[in-house]
């Protein structure tokens, strides 16, 4: 088969035999997964990161320390793969809950990355000066609150690339999601490879798309970061 | 308005202050001094609980801010471990001295030897606790009555101007935008930074933001304004605009507690001195007393240098 046979033979698959549906679904699945992943993610990385530094006074933030760590080991411990396979053959059978795979993949992806985003907003929070958050406190403000309005949001502009590159990582890494059933960009092509044996265009195909959507997310990071960037200027 | 009684302040083993005790009345201006090192700014942190004193009270008005230190109180010794053994001990090596008498050596010796511990058991943690809810302000109320203006300014980055002025009155104060915002400009005005209400603070000078680190805290009306160095950390042609301000407040009969090295201010505006050394007050007196007659030799040698 020369090339041009290939191409044939794909948009034949693709658009007369209607496996666009299923790309168009991939293509849906794969950014939402890797989107709400990361929202989860960063939900739960900014509580991990604010459990590792406040000050460790009390029965309370010792124990929440201590759960902490152990998690972010348990999922910086583990190939995401492992992770999948364990929730959905494992933990979700054993909590007798029945979920679909993309949603077990949404929760799995979330709770990976908030193992990541978690060092990676620590490092953030630290990297803000220790005097907002004395000014803050000397205004009768509480930590938290301190935290919230002053902290974090100085935080999230230090570490938006770090957390740009998290996001990214997130969408590559959802190509393994049909280990558990879950239709993604990767299960989609190659669901039409395997409808006539022909691997090489859709395959090229889909590193193309992967790597648009990876350009696209690049730029919005650069614009958000310019945004952010505003009270810095001079 | 403040007093800080007999307060010690270590970090590890390096003891900062050994012993400071201070009464701070309204519509005083009491100004710190001393060489570098001399625990001035520690002193005046503690005032406001950004420093926890290892040992000692602060109290704001009527409110004791700091953990109810446990010496005080006999019952809360008895509670503790250390109590609970040395008493054992001491009763097993005296067998004919009666309860009272042994309890009551026994807490001396403790109180004398500082034999405490950090953890006592669980029955001298829920004592220590019930003082505390009792008597003790909490802290995050007491700092709304007290202003601190730093150093390093620490304009909030991530905020405009307007924004830090307004924070902490709508947050806590619970005033509403209108409102925190005619007080801002209102205070913005009197140091003559109104055009400045959307810049952030990246975008001013040193003296500029000192000006709105000052009003920042004015915008709580509190009774007293802590400085730390106000000027310290500014060009030398931006003293003079900070320290107006500065002076303007003392005029309008707010109570301050300043740490400072510039002496023409202290002189001016101070109405009482306190002159400290490795960790303690070595001399307190007017500052026409201080500045023409100091008394010890440690605060003669400093004012040869600075003067």
């Amino acid at each position: 088969m020369d090339f041009s046979t290939k191409i044939d033979s794909f948009l034949y698959a693709l658009i007369d035999k209607g496996a666009y549906t299923k790309v168009l679904l991939g293509f849906k699945n794969t950014l939402l997964i890797a989107v709400l992943g990361l929202i989860i993610g960063i939900v739960i990385g900014t509580l991990i990161a604010v459990i590792k530094v406040v000050p460790k006074n009390s029965f309370v933030s010792r124990g929440l320390d201590k759960i902490s760590t152990v998690y972010v080991a348990l999922f910086r411990g583990t190939p995401m793969v492992v992770q999948l396979l364990l929730g959905y053959f494992v933990l979700f059978p054993l909590l007798e809950i029945k979920v679909d795979s993309l949603t077990v993949c949404i929760i799995i992806f979330g709770l990976n990355s908030g193992a990541y985003v978690s060092e990676i907003m620590r490092s953030g929070i630290l990297s803000v000066d220790p005097g907002q958050m004395e000014a803050g406190r000397a205004l009768g403000l509480t930590y938290a609150s301190t935290m919230m309005k002053i902290i974090v949001p100085q935080a999230v502009k230090n570490i938006l690339p770090t957390l740009g590159n998290e996001f990214i990582t997130l969408v590559k890494e959802t190509s393994v999601v049909s280990f558990v059933g879950a239709v993604d960009l990767y299960n989609a092509f190659k669901y039409i490879g395997s409808a006539n044996y022909e691997y090489m265009v859709p395959y090229i195909c889909m590193a193309i798309i992967y790597m648009l959507v990876i350009l696209i997310i690049s730029a919005g990071i650069k614009l958000m970061e310019k945004r952010l960037r505003a009270s810095d200027k001079r | 308005m403040i007093s800080v009684k007999n307060i010690y302040k270590n970090f590890g083993d390096l003891s900062v202050l050994k012993g400071v005790s201070c009464e701070i009345e309204k519509g005083e201006k009491v100004v710190i001094i001393g060489p570098s090192g001399s625990g001035k700014s520690t002193f005046l942190r503690c005032m406001n609980l950004l420093e926890n004193p290892t040992y000692g009270e602060v109290w704001v008005d009527e409110d004791l801010v700091t953990p109810v230190d446990p010496y005080l109180h006999f019952d809360i010794i008895e509670a503790s471990k250390t109590f609970k053994k040395l008493f054992a001990e001491y009763i097993a090596e005296n067998p004919d001295c009666d309860e009272e008498t042994a309890k009551f050596n026994v807490i001396m010796l403790i109180k004398e030897k500082d034999l405490l511990k950090k953890h006592e058991g669980s029955e001298y943690n829920k004592l220590m606790k019930k003082i505390y809810k009792q008597n003790v302000i909490d802290i995050n109320l007491a700092r709304q009555r007290i202003g601190m203006v730093f150093q390093q300014f620490n304009l909030f980055n991530n905020l405009t101007i307007l924004e830090n002025i307004t924070l902490a009155p709508m947050r806590l104060l619970k005033k509403s935008r209108e409102e925190a915002n005619e007080k801002a400009f209102q205070l913005l005005d009197r140091i003559g930074l109104r055009d400045k209400a959307d810049a952030y603070p990246q975008q001013l000078s040193g003296g500029q933001k000192q000006r709105v680190a000052i009003v920042r805290a004015l915008a709580m009306d509190p009774e007293i304004m802590l400085f730390d160095e106000p000027t310290s950390a500014l060009d030398p042609e931006m003293v003079g605009e900070v320290l107006d301000v500065m002076k303007e407040l003392a005029e309008s009969g707010m109570t301050m507690v300043v740490v400072t090295h510039e002496m023409g201010f202290a002189k001016e505006v101070g109405t009482r001195i306190l002159f400290m050394d490795d960790g303690k007050i070595l001399e307190e007196a007017p500052p026409t007393e201080f500045f023409s007659n100091p008394k010890t030799a440690r605060a003669q040698e400093f004012l040869s240098k600075v003067l």
